[in-house]
């Protein structure tokens, strides 16, 4: 289902929670607008197929971690905005430590500067 | 000159549209936000100056097949797709038993004072070709025999002309059940649409109790309430 092999699958879907909580963390978006900017921050190394967008945020929906509401947009259009909460928040956090831990450990074992906590 | 057929934008818009509504997994907010991507991906092809043609089917292209997006959407929420399936099924029931009341009313009217000599036929089958009629045409609906027709059935597209529907043939069917009705036309001793009661007439009394006041009008209602989904309430009309 996803486009490239930069990112294996479950590497993908494991990514996905902590990706959308950061960038909704940043302020409101919809689905398009997420896309565009994971491509263009991961430099098109991580390439999520449109349609499978709208399953994980609409899962982090009922997990109660955003929110969502249709809202006009500058140009007129109608769109889905989601936004994320306190209970959002939370769990990014939590994310945040366990892929700084991973990441840490993997750059010590390759000899890479850790990244700052 | 080619004859070459100009490529209408909002024409395969509304196929692709159509295409995603035959999906049953996908609820009209999800094709909504669905179709607002598409639009999204559509214009900034076009700003990028592809043609409408080449833009629409990139486009597409990104937001996936039909089908496919309706797999992930059912894997994303079971829970979701079961509520769906059970909409449909328990609608299905419902509507079944009331057209076929309905008509086993009005088939018995008719049959009544035209054809007196089927009217006591009718009686005795049980009323049966009644129901068959319908089941035939119910069997051929679920599996899309009348594709073709179902352009003129708008109302089965959005939910709550469908739910209007069922509440009409609900009042209807409490209208072949009410005092007036009965008396008017008890005939031959049975009332049309008063199916069972011929064999066992002391089921009679309860069962028009139950039948008026509770599957008729308050029985729909409630499943109408318990499974009718709230958040398409608030879902703009169009994208």
């Amino acid at each position: 289902m996803y486009k490239t092999a930069m990112l294996t699958k479950d590497l993908v879907a494991a990514s996905s929670k902590p990706l959308l909580l950061s960038i909704l963390a940043d302020g409101e978006s919809y689905g398009y607008e997420i896309i565009q900017k994971v491509r263009e921050l991961s430099g098109g190394e991580i390439e999520w197929s449109d349609g499978m967008l709208y399953p994980v945020l609409h899962r982090l929906e009922r997990d109660g971690l955003i929110e969502s509401e249709w809202k006009k947009s500058d140009t007129g259009r109608e769109r889905k905005y989601y936004f994320i909460n306190s209970g959002g928040r939370k769990a990014l956090k939590s994310e945040r430590q366990q892929w700084l831990a991973v990441h840490n450990t993997l750059g010590k074992l390759w000899k890479i500067k850790p990244a700052l906590t | 000159m080619e004859n070459q057929t100009r490529f209408d934008l909002n024409a395969a818009i509304e196929t692709w549209r159509n295409e995603l509504a035959a999906q049953p997994n996908l609820a009209s907010d999800d094709r909504r936000e669905l179709e607002t991507h598409l639009r999204d991906a559509l214009a900034s092809f076009q700003q990028r100056g592809l043609n409408d043609e080449e833009s629409f089917w990139l486009a597409r292209r990104r937001v996936g097949q039909p089908r496919q997006l309706g797999e992930e959407f059912v894997k994303a929420d079971l829970a979701k797709a079961w509520r769906e399936r059970i909409f449909w099924m328990a609608l299905g029931i419902i509507v079944f038993w009331e057209l076929t009341q309905i008509l086993t009313f009005a088939a018995g009217i008719t049959l009544y004072y035209l054809f007196p000599s089927l009217h006591e036929l009718y009686i005795k089958s049980g009323f049966w070709p009644t129901d068959a009629v319908v089941l035939i045409i119910g069997i051929g609906l679920a599996r899309g025999s009348y594709a073709q027709s179902m352009k003129l059935m708008w109302f089965l597209k959005n939910r709550f002309h469908l739910v209007s529907f069922v509440v009409i043939l609900a009042l209807l069917l409490s209208l072949t059940q009410t005092e007036f009705a009965r008396e008017s036309f008890v005939l031959n001793g049975h009332h049309p649409s008063v199916v069972t009661w011929a064999w066992a007439p002391w089921l009679e009394n309860v069962g028009y109790f139950l039948s008026v006041y509770l599957a008729h009008i308050v029985a729909p209602l409630i499943f109408l309430v318990l499974f009718f989904p709230t958040h398409n309430w608030k879902t703009p009309r169009h994208a």
